[in-house]
């Protein structure tokens, strides 16, 4: 096991590497850089936008740049931001908190909502509460997430009931650590529900789906044949064999824990990182974005990592095929 | 023996008098305490004064650093910040600036000459140690001042020659902690200093110190207890205890935030304004509109266009005079700015002391006829078919560009393709990324653009624009500007541009106000005449405040906002 964990993350150096490149040159292609708000600055004269261009390396080559860039990353140092002048994981810690607290609540909501109703859809095929479910999680996947979030904005504002947009209130300093806590809670079920029901619908039919499935399989009429109560053969055989894809899913979106949330930050004024990318994009602060971007990849191989760790630990064919 | 007591008293008192600091005394009678809460739409970038680029930095900035002067409620550099006073010498080549005495860092340092001396000397003037560079500071011969220290409170700037706008540069530069930043300067780590990760480690002489920054949440100031200002009833300023930014996702959540009571001061846009000027009886907020902004938009056509033919039409006055006429500014005042905004002929907004009236007896209006009737002055003529033709023949078709996402631009651009339409111009309008625009701008390739830049109550600080080598002389580059674009032999500029360059290099030796205000006056009915640029229009700056918040200008306008002189701010308790 050891020796495959080991192996897969060897692989990881030249997908990353691949990914840098990549990246790189495709967001050097977009035309200008940093400087042209200084270019249309009217009290910087040109020759300062050609010493500012010297400073930041502008003047050099594609190529050049980017191995001074790659050189400098393989010391542990991925670069200044151009817009806040500091380092730029400096700049994504201040900000991981906020974007890990909203995406891991959303994930907590989701798969703590999506598998129950999924496996209750499925014991219960053709009911009107399985069609009641659908019903609902197919208006959260159709409505867009920037739409619902504004919906919700909406009524914030008319019932007072939620507050509009943000991460903590005006007195925030002088509540108790029990109220600081409902504070953040208040103010993360806006984007909370607007990310969650988005995901839920797909979730909950995966789920709802490889269960019947599996509960079709000649194993649980065999099962069911011997008398065994059906608890366990549903809970300790079928469910088991359905998981499996669901766990797969689960670590792809390990991956979606940085970015997955952009749009819906922005329309709730969520500080988190997906309005750092956006800006930096706008901004072209190019170490920034690259920074974020190598992180997501980095996340995404993480996840499917763990992804398939999982699988061996609940499917016994896979432990023995990774042998 | 109580004699004896006395005279100890009087001597313990004359000497409380001498150490005393040399207090600026405000005429303002506020009560001291309290919040003020503002919204912005995005926080600082950095809190470094030299390397700070957007508004979103500039406005935290000014709260904690302070220059040696500040400019009063019109934009003029008339009151004492640093310094109690300030003259030119004889010949007016040199400026004295005297500082304030025995005042304190907000890390209880004393504030010296040495402080001035050294961010002019190290950081200032060197080139590469800012973002902005030295240039705003160099006389008519591109030569930089040569400062030196008086003495103890005394320091002077002397140029080649007199240098008015070098002088106000100089004045409105933040003055930096010796103490504090000496080592960041030495060892080349002075841009990476006082970023918004170092807040603990700023040290200013303005009223508020930033305390706190939580990203996209909030940024806090606390007074700055030694600061050097006091009210006329001898209250140590600031007022306020604590100055709040609220960090909103846009403009409309900044408007609910306002509304629901939890933003003191708002700055309402045009659409907005009708809706908070009727609830202001009802919430008791204050409304208020000031003068036409300083900025404008502008459209620009480019005299080094590859096309000869083009070059042609573009340098003639009439053409463009003609477009001055097609455009109605009006329509789109109604519409974009309910009507809260004035059209503009000139570079200087009439918010500005610079702005000269007599401009507007050129008489300049929406008018399709004036258009048709220039456009025959520039020898243009009509096919049958209703196309505009040039004196050769050619049909008058060309592009115009602006950033993408502005929707005044767009609303222009389209007024334009409109008006041209209706005299058989074919313009072909196509907004791009701001990123392609600058590069865009830059090169010999666009034809007409509409942009606009920040402006200023003193038209000198468009140097970098009207000059004709200036960086930003973008409707007619020079040839050593951009010598792989433009060429000596396709590059033309008339007596009247080159007057305007003159314009601008004697502007700065003009020691003598009037006479500057005359090179400005000159300069605008220049403009006015050949309309170089096009400008458009201007929105008026509008307001809105609680009433328990007493500003501290009686009228707030584009060149002094409501937080002119912050430290007079005051609030009642709610």
């Amino acid at each position: 096991m050891l020796k495959y964990i080991l192996r897969r993350l060897i692989l990881a150096v030249p997908v990353l590497l691949g990914v840098s490149v990549l990246s790189f040159f495709i967001i050097s292609l977009a035309p200008g850089d940093f400087l042209d708000y200084y270019r249309l600055n009217p009290s910087i004269s040109a020759e300062q936008v050609h010493t500012l261009e010297r400073q930041f390396g502008f003047d050099k080559p594609l190529v050049v740049q980017y191995f001074k860039w790659l050189g400098q990353v393989l010391k542990g140092n991925f670069g200044y931001s151009f817009v806040y002048h500091i380092p730029v994981f400096d700049l994504v810690w201040r900000r991981l908190g906020a974007t890990l607290l909203l995406s891991i609540s959303t994930m907590i909501f989701t798969w703590g909502i999506a598998i129950p109703l999924g496996i209750y859809s499925a014991l219960h095929q053709y009911s009107f509460s399985d069609q009641a479910f659908s019903f609902f999680a197919f208006i959260g996947i159709s409505i867009p997430n920037f739409f619902f979030a504004l919906l919700w904005l909406f009524m914030a504002a008319k019932t007072g009931w939620f507050p509009i947009g943000g991460i903590i209130s005006l007195n925030y300093d002088q509540l108790s650590f029990w109220g600081k806590i409902g504070d953040y809670l208040w103010h993360v079920v806006g984007p909370v529900v607007t990310l969650g029901t988005s995901g839920l619908a797909g979730l909950m039919r995966q789920m709802r789906g490889q269960l019947l499935d599996q509960l079709r399989q000649d194993y649980v009429l065999f099962a069911r044949a011997k008398g065994m109560p059906e608890g366990n053969v549903i809970y300790k055989h079928a469910l088991r064999n359905a998981i499996n894809p669901i766990v797969t899913m689960f670590g792809y979106s390990l991956s979606g824990l940085l970015g997955g949330a952009v749009l819906t930050e922005t329309v709730f004024g969520w500080p988190g990182m997906g309005r750092l990318v956006i800006e930096a994009l706008t901004s072209q602060d190019l170490f920034l974005v690259m920074a974020t971007l190598l992180l997501s990849s980095l996340l995404l191989i993480i996840g499917n990592l763990i992804a398939d760790m999982l699988l061996a630990w609940v499917d016994p064919r896979i432990r023995f095929r990774l042998r | 023996m109580k004699k004896v007591l006395l005279v100890l008293f009087a001597v313990l008192i004359a000497a409380l008098v001498i150490a005393e600091p040399e207090y600026a005394v405000e005429d303002y009678n506020g009560v001291p305490g309290g919040t003020l809460f503002l919204g912005t739409t995005s926080g600082p970038k950095t809190l470094n004064p030299y390397w700070a680029q957007e508004t979103s930095s500039t406005d935290i900035i000014g709260w904690y650093s302070d220059s040696l002067f500040r400019a009063d409620n019109k934009g003029m550099p008339n009151v004492p910040a640093l310094a109690t006073k300030w003259w030119f010498s004889e010949d007016g080549k040199t400026v004295y600036f005297q500082i304030r005495k025995d005042v304190k860092w907000s890390d209880g340092e004393p504030f010296t000459v040495d402080d001035v001396y050294f961010t002019f000397t190290k950081v200032a003037l060197v080139d590469g140690m800012t973002a902005n560079g030295p240039g705003g500071a160099m006389d008519a011969n591109d030569q930089l001042p040569t400062v030196e220290i008086v003495d103890d409170y005394t320091i002077s700037f002397t140029w080649s020659v007199p240098n008015v706008w070098g002088f106000k540069w100089v004045g409105y530069s933040d003055i930096l902690p010796k103490h504090a930043l000496e080592e960041a300067v030495d060892n080349g780590t002075f841009s990476e200093t006082w970023t918004v990760a170092d807040l603990d480690k700023i040290v200013g002489m303005g009223p508020f110190l930033p305390v706190e920054y939580t990203e996209g949440v909030r940024v806090v100031l606390e007074r700055n207890p030694n600061y050097y200002r006091v009210d006329k009833n001898g209250n140590k300023l600031p007022y306020l205890d604590k100055i709040v930014y609220l960090i909103v996702p846009d403009l409309n959540t900044e408007l609910l935030k306002f509304e629901a009571g939890e933003i003191d001061i708002y700055g309402p846009t045009a659409e907005n304004f009708p809706r908070i000027a009727e609830q202001a009886e009802e919430k008791g907020w204050t409304v208020g509109v000031g003068g036409p902004a300083l900025g404008s938009n502008f459209i620009a056509f480019n005299w080094v266009n590859k096309d000869p033919v083009k070059r042609e039409w573009f340098r003639n006055d009439h053409f463009r005079r003609a477009f001055v006429y097609m455009l109605d500014r009006q329509s789109i005042i109604d519409t974009l700015y309910n009507g809260l905004g004035s059209p503009l002929y000139g570079p200087v907004s009439p918010s500005s002391g610079f702005y000269n009236p007599e401009i507007e007896k050129f008489g300049y209006k929406y008018s399709i006829v004036r258009a048709r009737l220039e456009l025959k002055k520039a020898g243009f003529s009509w096919n049958p078919d209703g196309t505009c033709v040039d004196k050769d023949g050619n049909p008058v078709e060309f592009d115009l560009t602006t950033n993408v996402g502005n929707n005044v631009r767009e609303a222009i651009g389209n007024k334009v393709v409109d008006a041209a339409k209706k005299l058989g111009i074919k313009v072909n309008f196509t907004p791009m990324q701001f990123n392609s625009l600058v590069q865009k701008l830059l090169g010999p390739d666009y034809d007409a653009v509409i942009i606009g830049l920040t402006g200023s109550v003193d038209p000198g600080s468009g140097w970098n624009v009207w000059r004709l080598d200036g960086g930003l002389h973008f409707w007619n580059y020079s040839p050593e500007l951009r010598p792989d674009t433009v060429t000596e032999d396709i590059w033309y500029a008339p007596d009247w541009e080159k007057r305007v360059d003159e314009i601008f290099r004697l502007q700065t030796s003009a020691v003598d106000p009037q006479e500057r205000y005359n090179l400005f006056a000159e300069f605008q009915m220049i403009c006015a005449e050949h309309q170089p640029l096009i400008y458009t229009m201007n929105q008026n700056y509008l307001y809105a405040h609680k009433k328990i918040v007493h500003l501290a200008n009686p009228e707030p306008n584009p060149a002094a906002g409501t937080l002119w002189k912050g430290w007079a701010i005051w609030k009642e308790a709610e």
